[in-house]
């Protein structure tokens, strides 16, 4: 039996003290008794019709639920929507419950209103965030199926409800190889990373996926929220301007090439003029000395033209998986020696944790080398007893970092801005120049960039910069032969 | 060109070629040459002995031409002395080296490859201006 105080408690507080506002109607729809809470949502109602306390409203509600419930006696729960006391509209979820007498008869019916107003607000502000933000939102199933998309989801890629997400994001008849909501559901973690889709209009669209694991209890994930940001603007941007970064350096190789001409150009002048003088006086030195002058600077221009169909051959990068740690170590290798006899020591530091990258290993084994060969020379002019040269590789945030760096000459402010700008050497007879531009190319087709930071008599670091995320695209190795596109190589073209 | 006194010319230049070529042809011409083979060196020559006109190339190991020619410009000792660059380097770069707050625009810039009539008539407008110069010079100085 139940304890008298706990009986007289229920009795006299329950109907007080529970967190639901309670009305009591009677069968002509006059509120015969309600509790606190129902008086601080709707204000005072004793004697009052319903309609009047929680609507506001002078005639009866067009669909009234409780003069069902009187019908039938059936309980029924409504989602209504009423005035407060301060003539702020309310939502309110209510339950009728009819009091049946023995006799059958229902003379009250007991409203049971909860408060959902705050919910309701909450509801439609996250309505608004799912349906109006500026990026795509679909909620896929386990069947990876879209069971909500948001409005600019729709707009771009057409989605409806039901249909597979490949199907609406990339207009695929399968499953993606790479799908961040496949290890959204199996690790419970979130994943993101770039994806091409293909929108409604059949156009290529870039976007930055989040998938994002969703579950109503906290030990399965039943959904994953996929949210895409669309990059293809940024994309498109990011090749522009890569391409004008190509454009650009073989603008200032043609400007170098020019300056290259004209200095064997003014050789040539002078050996023609010395030649000439030298026969009108018949001064035999002189003509010979004109000859060699113009013999040399033949060679000259011979040497610059073979580099130059190397440089232009148009090679297309060969791009695949590489270690570079690998490539510094071949390079240094091949240096060690050549080092070793002029007396400069050759050295490679490591990061052994280096992962693999897109790479044209060819290519950047001519720069590793046009480097390691540069800095040599440096030391070689330097006035040190004894010098080294350091090969680094690392990587940092996504960013590869090559590094050459020697104890060398250095070189002073005048020379480092025209070190990339000209077919420039300070090795006399020595060099044409050409190296540095060779391997600024190659750089710049791996989306990188070459800095240089030096000081006279100190030493240069010529520091190679790939972020991976502008690095090519290893290219698919062709099962087949290639096919008539494929370039012929320079000498069968010749040949 | 006065037969007494030759006139000495100062040939800044790395490269081989054109050293002989600029020697054996200013020789010709009746100047007197000397040669400098970078910035350092030229910087020495004329502390030892100033010449009546500098050929400078700008791109040379050591001290650049740059270098060597603001150095030499900025010092009251030498400014009157006419330099003439001769260089592979662009219109950008004349642009440059005659626009600078840190010295006066050289009095001669030629691009190479040169034609000996244009040198020719460079050096003659130089150092007719640099004579008429240090006439003005003298003629200020004996007044004060």
């Amino acid at each position: 039996m139940m304890d008298a105080t706990l009986q007289a408690w229920l009795h006299t507080q329950l109907f007080e003290q529970v967190p639901v506002s309670i009305a009591i109607i009677d069968r002509n729809f006059v509120i015969v008794e309600h509790n606190r809470n129902f008086e601080e949502l709707f204000g005072p109602g004793r004697g009052r019709k319903c309609h009047t306390v929680y609507k506001k409203q002078a005639g009866t509600c067009d669909a009234c639920i409780a003069a069902l419930s009187f019908q039938d006696g059936k309980v029924r729960v409504n989602d209504e929507v009423g005035v407060d006391r301060n003539g702020h509209p309310a939502h309110y979820l209510v339950h009728m419950i009819p009091i049946v007498t023995p006799q059958g008869d229902i003379p009250y019916i007991i409203e049971m209103s909860t408060d959902i107003t705050e919910i309701k607000r909450l509801q439609r502000e996250y309505q608004v965030l799912f349906e109006k933000v500026p990026c795509y939102i679909a909620v896929l199933n386990r069947d990876y199926r879209i069971v909500k998309a948001n409005e600019l989801m729709r707009e771009t890629f057409g989605a409806t409800t039901g249909q597979y997400c490949w199907e609406v994001f990339k207009r695929r008849a399968d499953r993606c190889e790479d799908c961040p909501a496949e290890l959204a559901f199996s690790d419970g973690q979130t994943h993101v990373c770039e994806q091409e889709g293909i929108n409604k209009q059949g156009e290529k669209t870039r976007y930055v996926v989040h998938a994002a694991p969703l579950s109503r209890t906290d030990d399965s994930v039943t959904h994953v929220m996929e949210m895409a940001v669309d990059v293809t603007r940024i994309y498109q941007l990011e090749q522009e301007k890569l391409e004008a970064e190509r454009l650009a350096a073989v603008g200032q190789t043609v400007a170098g090439l020019a300056h290259g001409i004209k200095n064997i150009l003014t050789g040539l002048h002078g050996g023609m003029y010395i030649f000439k003088s030298g026969l009108d006086r018949g001064d035999q030195g002189r003509i010979q000395q004109g000859w060699q002058m113009l013999d040399r600077n033949i060679e000259k221009i011979s040497t610059l033209t073979r580099n130059l169909l190397s440089f232009s051959k148009g090679k297309i990068p060969e791009i695949q998986l590489v270690r570079p740690s690998d490539i510094v170590q071949e390079v240094v290798e091949l240096y060690r020696d050549a080092a070793r006899q002029q007396d400069v020591e050759l050295r490679a530091e490591i990061d052994s944790q280096l992962a693999p990258a897109p790479f044209d290993p060819e290519g950047l084994h001519t720069c590793l080398a046009n480097l390691v060969a540069n800095a040599i020379d440096a030391c070689q002019m330097s006035e040190r007893p004894s010098c080294a040269v350091t090969v680094r590789c690392r990587e940092q945030s996504e960013v590869i970092f090559l590094e050459v760096e020697d104890q060398g000459c250095g070189m002073d402010y005048d020379i480092k801005q025209k070190v990339f700008t000209n077919f420039f050497t300070t090795k006399g007879e020595g060099g044409t120049g050409i190296g540095l531009l060779l391997t600024r190319k190659i750089i710049q087709e791996h989306g990188g960039k070459l800095e240089v930071d030096s000081s006279p008599g100190k030493g240069s670091l010529f520091r190679m910069i790939f972020p991976r995320s502008r690095l090519p695209k290893p290219a698919p190795r062709p099962e087949s032969p290639p096919d008539t596109e494929a370039r012929p190589s320079e000498e069968t073209r010749q040949g | 060109m006065e037969k007494t006194e030759k006139k000495r010319v100062l040939v800044v230049e790395d490269d081989e070629d054109v050293i002989t070529y600029l020697s054996l042809w200013l020789s010709d011409q009746g100047f007197d040459v000397d040669v400098a083979r970078d910035g350092n060196e030229a910087s020495e020559k004329v502390k030892q002995r100033p010449p009546d006109l500098v050929t400078l190339d700008i791109v040379m190991p050591q001290k650049t031409g740059v270098k060597f020619y603001k150095e030499f410009k900025r010092d009251p000792r030498y400014a009157h002395i006419p330099v003439i660059i001769i260089t592979g380097l662009q219109q950008e770069f004349k642009r440059f080296i005659s626009h600078r707050r840190t010295a006066p625009p050289p009095e001669g810039y030629i691009a190479k490859p040169f034609s000996q009539e244009e040198l020719l008539e460079t050096i003659r407008r130089v150092m007719g201006e640099a004579q008429t110069l240090s006439r003005e010079e003298k003629r200020k100085g004996n007044c004060a």
